[in-house]
């Protein structure tokens, strides 16, 4: 980064998760509520984005959901501090991070989200690829054992058809 | 003894940045035990796998990626 824009506003990105015992309206007024706190402090917002539900990756204070919510926005360091401290004592959000990030515009961010996409898929084709390998030997293992199945019934006929041949046979005798 | 493959680095190929809230791209990057893989191990370029520990790393602070497996 360029050493000048150390004394003006510099860009961060505030990523948090609001507590899972709201609803999704509710949760959004939070957000709202936590925007105003960045705009309060001098910042002001340039983009922002809401994820929705989703599952934490471990429980955070009895929580495993919870909405993920992000925004981008201009702000003083003095700013930064002041706000991390304010999320930090909030009950309605469980975690925040907050980190400097060079200014983005639209375009620049949708190539971005389109080259994730792709390697997401190309990620995605390889599996593919190797979970039908996978079903394959499975499905040939188990027909292997339908196989053994059927014989092991056919010798199983064959010995009842005997057995009941010897019990006739031996009630004749008696 | 040394003969590890040459790998070409994945986020200079692509020409991507590292990023922590890009969890699939994360997830190739670390093992069965959600363990950071080494820099021979992954291929990557020095300069972005330091990128990627960090973004695995705050990953895992916004419980988007488990720091362990269960």
């Amino acid at each position: 980064m360029s050493k000048s824009k150390a004394s003006g506003p510099s860009r961060y990105e505030m990523l948090f998760i609001v507590a899972n015992n709201y609803t999704e309206e509710e949760a959004k007024t939070i957000v709202a509520k936590v925007e105003s706190l960045v705009t309060e402090n001098g910042g002001s917002i340039a983009y922002r984005e809401f994820w929705g539900k989703k599952k934490l990756a471990y429980v955070i204070k009895q929580n495993h959901y919870g909405y993920y919510s992000l925004c981008e926005f201009d702000a003083e360091r003095e700013a930064i501090a002041k706000l991390d401290r304010t999320l930090r004592l909030s009950h309605e959000v469980l975690r925040h991070q907050i980190i400097s990030i060079k200014a983005l515009s639209d375009e620049e961010r949708a190539k971005i989200k389109e080259k994730q996409a792709q390697s997401a898929v190309k990620n995605e084709k390889k599996e593919e690829k190797t979970g039908k390998e996978k079903i394959q030997k499975v499905v040939a293992g188990k027909n292997e054992k339908a196989e053994k199945d059927e014989s092991n019934k056919a010798e199983l006929k064959d010995l009842d058809e005997k057995l009941e041949g010897i019990l006739n046979n031996a009630q004749d005798l008696l | 003894m040394n003969n590890k493959k040459h790998k070409d680095c994945f986020f200079c190929v692509n020409q991507m940045d590292v990023d922590y809230k890009d969890v699939r791209t994360l997830r190739r990057f670390v093992n069965f035990y959600m363990k950071i893989l080494p820099g021979d191990r992954t291929g990557i370029c020095a300069w972005h796998q330091r990128k990627l520990t960090q973004a695995i790393k705050r990953a895992r602070v916004m419980a988007l990626l488990a720091p362990t497996h269960k």
